[in-house]
């Protein structure tokens, strides 16, 4: 064969691989860099019946892959994921009637995070038809930095409702943490950067201007 | 395999930390618009791009953009590329030509740099070897754009006779003549200086 | 046979133009987030492409067409713009082990992957890499590069808009939280990571 044939053969491979990279195989590549036999196994075992239950598989090796980051051990990854599983499945219930794979990790996120599991079916209600991934990811943060859960709720749910996109909550959130760096209370900081984005926001703006992508 | 031959001797110029190797697929999975592939690429030869650029044109700025803009020209024309082609020819021919064209755009604003205007100019930070660095730059600015160029791709590129032909489409005759002429220029001002150095002690290249 | 003789003896460096080499050979320290600019000023032309007669004549004159041009030339008529933040917009002076990172993207795309440039100063290590829930925890993903003995360990890497965990892995074996970064307590595994907030274009 010519180098030539050879290379365009390697190329048709690539592409082939590209295509399944989203599909089982390539989630299968990825098991395989688990060293350990067994933990793999196990892993193995828990994503196929996972799978089976109806769960999104993606969050479940990625959070396995994390754990062998760590050094976890097989029983406290398989912990890990039989947790994972369970808030995401209660985010389902949260994003009710739909949510993409992203918010739903994203979700699960918040409760491991004690996020109030109402804070997160609001974000929903208020936004039924765009994904919520950022305005989750924000609340989750902002509470993993002290600050009263139901105060965070309160204040991105307003800021949401109000037609606050997720940029500007991004750029709350980065406000806040640099105000706690140089010694305010997350409280303190949230209250007074709300205040600030919420001068921005148009006064009339209705749910309707909140529902804007 | 005409892929493999060869690119991973030129992808490791003489003082970049060997922490990772050219994997020569990136240019076939970027070219089938892998978008992490793409930038793996960019990512590996930025800074060998932006030491040849700067060479060249002697300014980090205008270094800056040719390198900026030689890599969205790579993009836009990974159609072009040959999958059984060597990646490193191909990119410098790209890179070669982008600065050619900063070269004579800044010939023709030549006329416009009135007196006071100071150019920047790619002198290294001062330290150690400055001195050196600075006087080198200023007699390789000085050589002709195509001996400078020729001297800058076999020498500190690395790239053979061969490859430098094939991307520029000048023979090897002339492009040994090239660097020859470069050499000799380079040798017979810069060859007392670095006499002086040795006698001195002061050996800093 | 000729030319390789010639090659050879051309090849051949005396001391003078050794020491010119070594002038001219260190690299260059690229200005901060430059991955991240090509891949934004690509993107921008993807969402307009130059037209093929454009294109064409482009070539033919090798017209100097910046890549920020470019990039600027699509933001004016798509309203794409590029939004540049981070904590760090040019190289610091690293200490022990530092890091920033740069996030740069079109205002106007979906929600589709944004380029981020992270940069990390970690003495005496052989490798590094970024892993995180963006890449699937994969030490493979996103190897990071240093310029010269000492630069900085850099890489851009795609995350979605979002919360995402991260850390360094540094020598294929230590986890390193990015120390310029905010902490995130893993509640699984415990130890630290680090978060990387990408807002929505």
């Amino acid at each position: 064969m010519s180098p030539r044939t050879n290379n365009l053969l390697l190329g048709a491979a690539l592409c082939a691989a590209m295509v399944s990279a989203h599909g089982v195989g390539a989630q299968e590549a990825r098991l395989l860099s688990i060293r350990d036999d067994a933990t793999r196994n196990r892993v193995r075992i828990f994503v196929e019946a996972a799978r089976l239950r109806g769960t999104p598989t993606e969050p479940l090796v990625s959070r396995a892959l994390e754990g062998i980051a760590f050094k976890a051990d097989a029983k406290r990854i398989e912990q890990a994921l039989a947790a994972l599983e369970k808030r995401m499945r209660r985010a389902k219930e949260l994003l009710a009637p739909h949510a993409t794979v992203d918010e739903l990790a994203a979700a699960a996120d918040a409760i491991a995070n004690r996020v109030p599991e109402k804070a997160i079916s609001d974000l929903r209600r208020i936004a039924p038809r765009r994904t919520i991934t950022v305005e989750i990811g924000v609340l989750t943060e902002l509470v993993a930095k002290g600050v009263k859960p139901s105060v965070a709720a309160t204040m991105v749910r307003d800021l949401m409702a109000k037609g606050a996109t997720g940029a500007q909550l991004t750029e709350l959130n980065a406000a806040v943490q640099q105000d706690v760096a140089l010694g305010v209370t997350p409280m303190e900081a949230l209250v007074l950067r709300t205040r600030g984005v919420m001068s921005l926001l148009p006064p009339a703006a209705s749910v309707n201007a909140a529902q804007r992508p | 395999m005409g892929l493999l031959r060869g690119n991973l001797s030129h992808t490791l110029g003489l003082h970049r930390e060997p922490v990772s190797e050219f994997d020569p697929t990136l240019p076939i999975r970027a070219k089938h618009g892998d978008e992490q592939a793409f930038i793996r690429i960019v990512e590996f030869y930025y800074p060998r791009c932006l030491r040849f650029a700067r060479n060249m044109l002697g300014s980090d700025q205008d270094a800056e953009e040719a390198v900026q803009d030689t890599f969205v020209r790579v993009h836009d024309s990974f159609s072009r590329f040959r999958e059984d082609a060597r990646f490193d020819p191909w990119l410098f021919r790209i890179l070669a030509n982008r600065c050619r064209t900063t070269m004579a755009r800044n010939r023709r604003h030549r006329s416009l740099i009135e007196y006071g205007d100071i150019p920047q100019t790619a002198t290294a930070e001062h330290e150690i070897g400055a001195d050196w660095a600075e006087e080198v730059n200023v007699v390789l600015d000085s050589l002709p754009a195509d001996q400078r160029e020729a001297f800058l791709l076999r020498h500190v590129e690395d790239l053979s006779y061969e490859d430098i032909s094939a991307m520029t489409g000048v023979r090897l005759s002339a492009l040994r003549m090239r660097v020859k002429r470069a050499c000799d220029t380079l040798r017979a001002r810069l060859g007392e200086r670095s006499e002086d150095d040795r006698q001195h002690g002061g050996h800093n290249g | 046979m000729i030319g390789n003789m010639v090659d050879t003896m051309d090849d051949e460096r005396d001391e003078v133009i050794a020491r010119v080499v070594g002038a001219l050979s260190p690299f260059p320290q690229p200005r901060s987030a430059a991955v991240a600019r090509v891949l934004m000023a690509v993107r921008a032309r993807r969402a307009q492409p130059v037209s093929r007669l454009r294109r064409a004549i482009w070539w033919a004159e090798d017209t100097a067409v910046s890549a920020k041009a470019a990039g600027l030339l699509a933001a004016a008529s798509l309203a794409i713009g590029f939004v540049a933040r981070g904590t760090m917009t040019q190289q610091a002076t690293f200490g022990g082990a530092e890091s920033a990172s740069i996030e740069m993207q079109p205002v106007a795309s979906v929600s589709s992957a944004v380029p981020v440039a992270m940069a990390f100063e970690l003495a005496n290590a052989k490798t590094v890499s970024v892993v995180g829930d963006f890449n699937g925890w994969d030490p493979a993903a996103n190897p990071m590069q240093r310029v010269g003995a000492n630069g900085p360990w850099s890489t851009t890497l795609l995350a979605k808009p979002g919360r995402h965990t991260y850390a360094f892995l540094v020598d294929g074996t230590t986890l390193v939280a990015d120390p310029r970064a905010s902490k995130a307590k893993n509640p699984d595994f415990g130890g630290d990571a680090s978060v990387l907030m990408v807002r929505t274009p």
